[in-house]
């Protein structure tokens, strides 16, 4: 056993020393390696798991704020379709509101205009029967001679009122 | 001429070799004798280590520069390597052994491949002398492959073996790792169980018997094929020089015969240190890997 080791160049001194060196090796990468490296990959993936999370949670408050937005939309279009169909109705009762008015302004002036009318006719048939009077009086008066009374020229006046009217 | 091999004058073939034992750089006894050129070397392969972590993690950040993120690397992916051999639970435990284990290794199997490493020492066959007492062509070359030594590829799987027993213990305690040796296996029942008992004994004092030569074929197997590298790149630089080739013709010889076993080597280099540290890691395994996970 002896010859053996000491044939392979194994003594204990060497063997102790390379003991202690892959020793120090140990240290060396524990001390200066594992831990640090650990560390930085531990907090590392910490900050990839926090990312993501946000990310998730912005995903989430983005489909929120989808949905809000689509609802708000629809209830926009909601509302303006009414707002239009109100205007539309509010639009036809104005029409129909002003047509009505039109007409009876319309119906107000035809009734003014035959009334006017009337009243002219009226009038001008009261002048002429007037004058007419007048001129049966006058013609009368010249006719007979005679020099009419108040009387007469109301009688006069009478009849020629009544034959005009008939 | 020659008619048979054995005809052949012995010196025609007689190859560079290099010593099997490492050589002290001191003196041969005393405490200073254990400063051999292996030894030497080991030292400088720590501090190679020690400066290369350093860079990569001393002031570490989020977004890692170039060497940091090699460094960070190399440690994820051992890491996952480690983690789907020996499993999740026993990793952080192994993790750090194995590492050191594949890192060590690798860099000085490596180093030993530098120019000058086994070359270049103190004393000379003739009487000529070097710059500074250093020879081209050394009595004692002041570098040699570290892991070329048995004290190192000894010390490593000693150091291995110890952290496996100490897991084994803490993951299945001794009366588990007494069962998993011994007991019969497989869920048997009843008169099978009876039966099979002696055969598993005999079985179990076989992998004792495994168990203690772990470290032997371990540390045996980095040794061999180190060793036996150095020698390969050793014949091959000296080739013309055995053959008598002329000094133009030797001198190409040096680097068209070693250059393809430079690039063996370099690939034997990360093999070994992952057969080392996946060896280990399968120790480790085997030893806490319950029976239910087993079947």
């Amino acid at each position: 056993m002896g010859k053996i080791l000491s044939d392979l160049g194994i003594y204990w001194t060497n063997f102790i020393a390379q003991i202690l060196i892959f020793l120090i090796v140990y240290a060396i990468l524990k001390k200066f390696a594992f831990g640090p490296i650990q560390e930085i990959l531990e907090e590392r993936r910490k900050r990839i798991e926090d990312t993501e999370a946000d990310r998730e949670k912005v995903k989430a408050q983005l489909a929120d704020t989808e949905a809000a937005a689509a609802a708000k939309i629809d209830e926009a279009n909601e509302t303006a379709a009414r707002l239009i169909a109100e205007a539309k109705e509010s639009a036809s009762a104005l029409g129909d509101k002003e047509r009505a008015k039109a007409s009876q302004e319309a119906q107000d002036i035809v009734a003014k205009a035959r009334e006017a009318t009337k009243l002219e006719r009226e009038q001008q048939l009261a002048g002429l029967k007037k004058d007419f009077g007048k001129l049966v009086i006058s013609a009368t008066g010249k006719v007979t001679g005679k020099v009419l009374n108040s009387e007469d020229q109301d009688k006069i006046n009478k009849e020629t009122a009544t034959q005009l009217a008939n | 001429m020659f008619s048979s091999l054995g005809d052949l004058p012995v010196t025609a073939f007689q190859l560079a070799s290099v010593p099997i034992t490492a050589q002290p750089l001191v003196g041969p006894t005393g405490l200073l004798a254990a400063l051999t050129n292996s030894v030497f070397v080991a030292m400088i392969v720590m501090a190679i280590i020690y400066f290369l972590v350093r860079a990569g993690t001393k002031s570490p950040t989020l977004i890692p520069g170039p060497v940091q993120n090699g460094v960070e690397f190399v440690f994820e992916f051992l890491y996952n390597q480690v983690e789907q051999v020996v499993g999740p639970k026993v990793a952080p435990r192994a993790f750090p052994l194995l590492c050191t284990i594949f890192v060590y290794i690798l860099v000085a199997n490596w180093f030993g491949l530098l120019p000058g490493v086994g070359t270049i020492g103190i004393g000379h066959e003739g009487t000529q002398m070097g710059f500074l007492g250093l020879s081209a062509e050394p009595k004692i070359p002041l570098l040699r492959p570290a892991t070329a030594d048995m004290n190192l590829t000894l010390a490593i799987a000693m150091c291995s073996m110890v952290v496996w027993f100490y897991i084994t213990m803490v993951e299945t305690g001794p009366v588990e790792f007494v069962k998993h040796i011994f007991a019969p296996k497989g869920g048997l029942t009843g008169v099978m169980k009876l039966v099979l008992i002696p055969i598993f004994l005999f079985v179990g004092v076989i992998e004792v018997v495994s168990i203690i030569f772990r470290p032997v074929t371990l540390s045996l197997r980095l040794f061999g094929n180190v060793f036996a590298g150095e020698n390969l790149l050793h014949a091959m630089t000296t080739l013309g020089d055995t053959f008598g080739l002329g000094p133009t013709l030797s001198f190409i010889s040096k680097i068209g015969f070693t250059l393809p076993f430079y690039f063996l080597e370099i690939l034997v280099g990360v093999l070994q240190a992952t057969v080392f540290a996946l060896l280990c890691a399968v120790y480790i395994q085997l030893s806490t890997a319950h029976e239910e996970e087993d079947h």
